[in-house]
């Protein structure tokens, strides 16, 4: 605990910064950690990098570079499957979460047995891993493209839900009161005084949220979620070099996706 | 008119804001209430407009009783009256004119409303009530590049779109600076005499309240302590209303 005298003589006593106990905890945790982490130097092999990124990025015995990049191409229809996936998942998910973000929002529903409940369940539905999402989907609707939709709406909903309520909640309130006075009912007060100011928000949020499920329906594929990561998955025993060209495909997708959302994303501030 | 008999507010955490207000107010006044902060100001305008309900007494606003409507009916009362507040309250990412607009979705079904459709009669009045601010120029600006007595003359704008009878302003100018106060009271009284509205309007600068305002209400601790004239209004009085002598900040000046 710091002390100033400044010059008149009186003194004042700067608060203990709690910041340091927090580090302390901290560090004392990773020490703890670290004694659990098993390192065994001998399982690292370096050169087998080496190998299987060249047969990833080879063509495989008697194929040929024209096979390579020919292969490339046939991965059209996964590609777009996984656009398509990503796309309406998006849309779904986002669209299920507005009503039920403005229910979880404290400044619109005053009610604790509105919101509590509603933010238990959106809660619950995020501690579920993509993966699992699809997995179940896979249970309900088969393999295929219907279960990433599926998915992938799951696991927007749960995100857009919890992000948009916390946009709402952040509103400025004041024109919100000023419709009510006019007569509007909250109805089209929230349409009037709410809206406009999470709308542009809520695009910006979308189009990260398809970003970040292009990304992740890679991954869904390996389940039977249909898509690029369905072929990945397919091939990943034998055919590295398709896996290879599968990887090139869908990091330019990710890359021209990235580039495309951000370009959006900026126009909208 | 509006008339208060025996109006008695006390809040949830104990405090007693009106403490039995009893006033009445013609048609066509221009009414300043002024008094501390704390007082009980805004609680008695937000009370016309039952954006705060009274605990105890009656409200009459043209003989109708207040203090139970409820729903619809509500909603109809408000629509006929207008309100400023401190911080202009405009949806800054908003047009102008879609702010200004906002004044008539009362007058329509919600699911009319949810689309953003209104007849082109509205756009006209709203477009009328910019050019009577003296904004028509800004009006497909958006609201947050605005100065503080532009956003202002918005809300006017806006409120004169409701079409309202009324008018309640809660420390309209607080936030302006002394020339754009002096804009904006100007605008109250044109709106007050071209349009015949009645304006009730909470005041923290008494020099501003004696010059626009055709009759004074003097707050202190939840009762009326004071009605009458401007000219009526003394350093006694004043002294009785503020329970001191006026601080430096409490007069605009010249």
């Amino acid at each position: 605990m710091a002390k100033f005298t400044i010059t008149n003589g009186k003194t004042v006593t700067k608060p203990f910064n709690k910041i340091w106990i927090i580090l302390a905890i901290v560090i004392v945790l990773l020490i703890i950690f670290w004694q659990f982490i098993k390192f065994n130097p001998e399982f690292i092999a370096l050169d087998q990098l080496g190998i299987i990124l060249k047969k990833m990025f080879t063509p495989k015995g008697t194929r040929t570079w024209g096979d390579y990049f020919k292969y490339m191409l046939r991965l059209k229809e996964p590609l777009l499957d996984t656009l398509q996936m990503s796309f309406a998942g998006s849309i779904l998910g986002s669209a299920l979460a507005i009503p039920v973000a403005i229910l979880a929002a404290r400044n619109i529903f005053k009610k604790k047995f509105i919101y509590v409940p509603i933010r238990f369940l959106m809660n619950l539905i995020r501690t579920i891993p993509a993966m699992i999402l699809a997995l179940i989907s896979v249970f309900f609707v088969g393999i295929g493209v219907l279960s990433g939709i599926l998915a992938i709406t799951l696991f927007t909903f749960g995100i857009m839900a919890k992000m948009l309520y916390e946009v709402i909640e952040t509103v400025d309130m004041n024109p919100f009161e000023a419709l009510e006075s006019t007569g509007a009912n909250k109805t089209q007060a929230f349409r009037y005084a709410v809206m406009p100011q999470i709308l542009p928000v809520f695009v910006s949020y979308l189009i990260y949220v398809f970003e970040m499920n292009v990304r992740a329906s890679a991954i869904l594929g390996y389940v039977g979620a249909g898509g690029i990561g369905t072929v990945i998955k397919d091939n990943i025993l034998y055919n590295y070099d398709r896996v290879g060209a599968s990887v090139i495909v869908m990091l330019v997708l990710i890359l021209v996706v990235q580039f495309l959302s951000n370009f959006l994303r900026s126009k909208l501030q | 008119m509006i008339k208060f008999v025996d109006v008695k507010k006390t809040y949830l955490n104990g405090v007693q804001a009106l403490k039995g207000i009893n006033l009445e107010v013609k048609d066509g006044e221009f009414l300043a209430i002024i008094g501390l902060s704390g007082a009980g100001k805004s609680t008695l305008l937000r009370s016309i407009n039952k954006m705060i309900d009274i605990t105890s007494g009656k409200l009459f606003i043209d003989d109708i009783e207040i203090s139970s409507i409820k729903g619809r009916e509500l909603r109809m009362l408000r629509r006929s009256i207008g309100m400023i507040f401190q911080s202009f309250n405009l949806v800054r990412k908003m047009s102008v004119f879609n702010n200004v607009l906002t004044g008539r979705v009362a007058y329509h079904s919600t699911f009319k409303t949810i689309f953003g459709l209104f007849p082109r009669e509205d756009k006209i009045l709203a477009l009328d009530s910019l050019d009577a601010m003296g904004i028509l120029d800004k009006a497909f600006t958006r609201a947050d590049q605005l100065s503080g007595g532009q956003q202002q003359r918005v809300a006017l704008a806006r409120a004169l779109t409701q079409k309202p009878k009324l008018i309640l302003a809660d420390e309209p100018v607080a936030s302006l600076d002394p020339i754009t106060t002096v804009q904006v009271m100007d605008d109250f009284a044109k709106i007050n005499k071209e349009f015949g509205i009645t304006i009730i309007a909470n005041m923290h600068h008494v020099d501003l309240a004696l010059k626009y305002a055709t009759r004074i209400i003097g707050i202190n601790d939840g009762q009326v302590v004071f009605d009458g004239n401007a000219s009526e209004v003394t350093d006694d009085i004043l002294v009785k209303i503020y329970g001191r002598s006026l601080k430096h900040d409490e007069v605009l000046g010249e």
